[in-house]
């Protein structure tokens, strides 16, 4: 009944660490950028999602459609007019200078909203159903079919609209598809917007589930990347493959183990793979 | 005397035969010229030789030693060495300090120390006659210059043998019969070359012996009169149109 | 050697000295300034031997910094050691940790390795946290030093040494084998040069010198736990300051870190959040407009705009 208990938290979780990872996958996938600033961008979702529960009452699911607008339009607006100078650099400096956003990001946030712990604690936090034996809460079940839901559209966006298309031939060919008369750099982005707008979403929810502090992205920015990496960098089905794995592996590291360890195997999992598969479980091999 | 011997090379990439069964011998001092159309493993074959990318098949032996196997700093220092079709310059340092990383890893380990790394890199351009861009930035020169700056750099390697890939593509009739005299002098001191090029003009002119490629296996191999006049070789790669210009 | 090279040498020897009679003349706080500033010029100095000179971008020598400082610490603490041998023991350790992980890591392709490396200063930290002998979460207690001469020196010492070590990089056949590695690394392997040997020895280098700093700071701050040694901000800073200053340069991380660290020091006073704030500011402006760095920028003697507006252009998409 415990591992039973243990394996749908680990796939509740799972669900919440896959739209995580599609937006850094998206993102490396497209412009081949390893976006540091990504666990800031979740923070700053889940702390619009905290203001604007706080200040206005609105309720988090529903004022997650904002949070994604707002992330998007940041996310567009920061690909269009700086990073997309530095999109030829070489790979560390692109690096540098995602951290250096990081950083200003998080400072400005704990400027604004200070390094107290918020949570967002909805009237229906603590509800929870019970079923032969297991409990789950209401927050967690909902916030995984959102996180489905969300996975869908995205996949529909990128398979079946004129956009999905123009983003994925300029992730395969950059020239040619500037050639067809592609605005690459309105592309470019598109796409970090749309990233940006995953890991809004995932923060806004996040907010609902655990403690939010200024820094509470830096971990998951690795953890994001762990999980694109396992499911295969660029791939679009991969992240929600390594999102519930890696959502199963804390879960039980967590229960059997210690609640100090899940960190610990997460990052080392992460080095292990770069080492011996670095194109995860469903990518391709890259020559 | 044969310094290379090649037998059986293969190379798989996935499903695709990219080399598939190559014999050949090189003699001592000799040109090779390597031919064939674009995709037919020439590069490749280079490749595989020369350690940078592993066998799937095959035994060869240089100067008696087995090569296959070993990696391609290792076949650098036995005094194997190549160019790259697509030049490598480094970019950030000068002509001179480009080659003198050949003086100071090539044959043997190269040289030990700065000063006779530094002599030796003066003498190679001076060779290859770019002695007076010796303080220019890589990065600052053209292409046919930048050609001469991977010869210069593989030759202060002090090899016995060398293959050229492609060092004419790009470059104007005058510049192709400059790099040909070049060669001709590079082969005076002793060096064994093999020579890829589309240029049939001068593979004419620099080989002893030619062989051809097609599609990754070897087609023939000979005197350069008997393979440029091959029915073979003429409908898989020269053409019908240069078979009867040279006749005429 | 010619006499080219006797003029740097004996400019630099004169600083040093120079820098030695500085606890005679300085107040108590700029000595505690000095000691930090050494400490992050010898990570800078050291970081770019890996990524400077041979390209090999490392996001995660804070680990060997951390290593290093845990190495020192325990056995200043739990056995009893003088620093005298437990810190070379810091780094020794530090450094066969970097050989050990350099081996497989070091295959790895730009911005895998950089990740890799962030990994495993992540990861370093959680392991650390957990295990008993380091005092787990609540961290290790040195015994106290009160001489901050001896802290002065021996930062001085070890930055002495790594300076020279850079410098002696880019005088040599080694450091030429590791700049061609840096520049097309293909073709460095063609001409002869054993690159995973050569990549590996920078990087353990490179460990080292954290390392050793990494004990220094264990004995100098008394108070070390997995958050504080282990930190990325310790990785960011070091890397920005080599490439403020100019990364692959000898002097260029010893500038980098001299400027940010006073400026950095003079914001701190008003409020650690701007200081860090005052980073990131920089690392973004930086990237965009001198990612060459100050060397650079004096290299090229032409102090116009143009300078800035072309780099700007440069990459752009």
């Amino acid at each position: 009944m415990l591992i039973l208990q243990v394996l749908i938290n680990g796939i509740l979780l799972g669900g919440l660490y896959g739209i995580m990872a599609m937006g850094m996958s998206l993102i490396y996938g497209v412009m081949r950028i390893v976006n540091i600033t990504h666990g800031a961008l979740i923070t700053l979702g889940a702390y619009i999602t905290f203001w604007t529960f706080t200040l206005w009452g609105w309720d988090p699911f529903l004022s997650l459609p904002v949070t994604i607008l707002l992330l998007f339009l940041y996310g567009y607006l920061l690909q269009r007019f700086l990073l997309n100078l530095i999109v030829r650099a070489q790979m560390y400096l692109t690096l540098l200078i995602t951290f250096g956003i990081e950083v200003v990001m998080v400072n400005l946030v704990r400027i604004l909203w200070s390094s107290d712990l918020r949570q967002v604690t909805p009237s229906y936090a603590a509800a929870n159903f019970s079923v032969g034996g297991l409990t789950i809460p209401y927050v967690r079940l909902w916030v995984f079919v959102t996180t489905v839901v969300l996975s869908l559209l995205f996949l529909l966006l990128i398979e079946r609209t004129r956009l999905g298309r123009a983003i994925r031939a300029t992730a395969e060919e950059l020239r040619a598809a500037r050639l067809t008369g592609i605005p690459v750099g309105h592309i470019y982005a598109v796409t970090f917007g749309l990233g940006a707008a995953l890991a809004g979403a995932a923060g806004g929810m996040w907010g609902m589930l655990f403690p939010m502090t200024p820094i509470m992205g830096r971990p998951l920015t690795l953890k994001s990347f762990v999980v694109a990496v396992l499911g295969g960098l660029g791939t679009m089905m991969g992240p929600i493959v390594g999102g519930v794995a890696l959502g199963l592996v804390e879960s039980f590291t967590a229960t059997f183990i210690g609640p100090t360890y899940p960190n610990a195997i997460s990052f080392g999992l992460l080095v292990l793979i770069l080492i011996f598969r670095p194109t995860g479980v469903l990518g391709r091999r890259e020559s | 005397m044969v310094i290379l011997q090649a037998r059986r090379v293969t190379k798989h990439f996935g499903g695709l035969a990219a080399v598939s069964m190559v014999d050949f011998d090189l003699r001592e001092g000799e040109i090779l010229g390597l031919i064939g159309p674009n995709g037919s493993g020439k590069t490749t074959l280079v490749n595989v030789i020369t350690g940078m990318l592993p066998y799937t098949d095959g035994k060869v032996q240089f100067k008696s030693q087995t090569i296959q196997g070993l990696q391609a700093h290792e076949i650098g220092q036995l005094g194997l060495t190549r160019t790259f079709q697509v030049v490598k310059p480094f970019r950030n340092l000068t002509v001179l300090q480009n080659v003198m990383v050949g003086a100071l890893f090539g044959a043997r380990g190269g040289a030990r120390d700065l000063a006779s790394a530094h002599r030796k890199a003066e003498e190679v351009l001076e060779f290859v006659g770019l002695a007076h861009k010796a303080h220019a930035q890589a990065e600052s020169l053209g292409v046919p210059e930048r050609k001469r700056i991977e010869l210069a750099r593989a030759l202060a390697m002090r090899p016995t043998l060398l293959f050229l890939d492609e060092v004419m593509a790009g470059l104007n009739p005058s510049e192709i019969d400059e790099a040909v005299e070049l060669i001709k002098r590079i082969r005076d001191r002793g060096i064994t070359l093999v020579v890829i090029e589309h240029v049939m003009k001068a593979i004419r002119k620099l080989s002893d012996r030619i062989m051809v490629l097609f599609h990754g296996e070897k087609l023939t191999e000979g005197l350069p009169d008997e393979v440029l006049n091959n029915s073979a070789v003429v409908s898989a790669y020269l053409g019908r149109r240069y078979a009867e210009q040279a006749h005429a | 050697m010619s006499t080219k090279r006797w003029v740097p040498l004996l400019a630099g020897l004169g600083i040093v000295l120079v820098l030695a009679a500085g606890p005679k003349v300085v107040s108590p706080f700029i000595l505690q300034f000095l000691i930090n500033l050494f400490m992050m010029a010898i990570l800078a100095e050291s970081w770019n031997l890996i990524a400077g000179f041979t390209g090999y971008a490392s996001f995660g020598n804070a680990a060997f910094f951390g290593i290093g400082a845990y190495t020192t610490g325990v056995l200043l603490t739990r056995a009893g050691w003088p620093f005298a041998l437990a810190l070379p023991a810091g780094g020794i350790l530090a450094m066969l940790f970097g050989v050990a992980v350099g081996m497989p890591v070091l295959r790895l392709k730009g911005q895998y390795f950089a990740i890799a490396t962030l990994g495993i200063g992540e990861t370093m930290r959680e392991v650390v946290y957990n295990v008993e002998i380091t005092g787990a979460g609540t961290g290790l207690v040195m015994p106290i030093l009160r001489s901050p001469l001896t802290f002065f020196y021996v930062m001085l010492g070890i930055l002495v040494a790594v300076t020279l070590v850079n410098w002696w990089v880019s005088e040599s056949r080694f450091g030429y084998g590791l700049i061609a590695i840096r520049e097309d690394e293909d073709a460095a392997a063609a001409m002869g040069i054993n690159t995973p040997y050569y990549k590996t020895i920078a990087f353990a280098l490179s460990a080292a010198f954290a390392g050793l700093a990494g004990g220094v700071y264990a004995y100098w701050i008394t108070f070390i736990d997995p958050d504080a040694v282990f930190r990325m901000t310790t990785t960011i800073q070091m890397i920005i300051m080599a490439v403020f200053g100019g990364s692959g340069t000898v002097l260029g991380p010893l500038l980098g870190a001299l400027v940010l660290s006073s400026v950095s020091e003079m914001l701190a006073t008003q409020l650690a959040t701007l200081a860090d704030l005052f980073y990131g500011v920089i690392i973004v402006l930086v990237v965009l407009f001198m990612p060459k760095g100050l060397s650079d920028l004096i290299r090229q003697r032409v102090f116009s705009l143009k300078y800035f507006a072309r780099n700007l252009r440069e990459y752009r998409i």
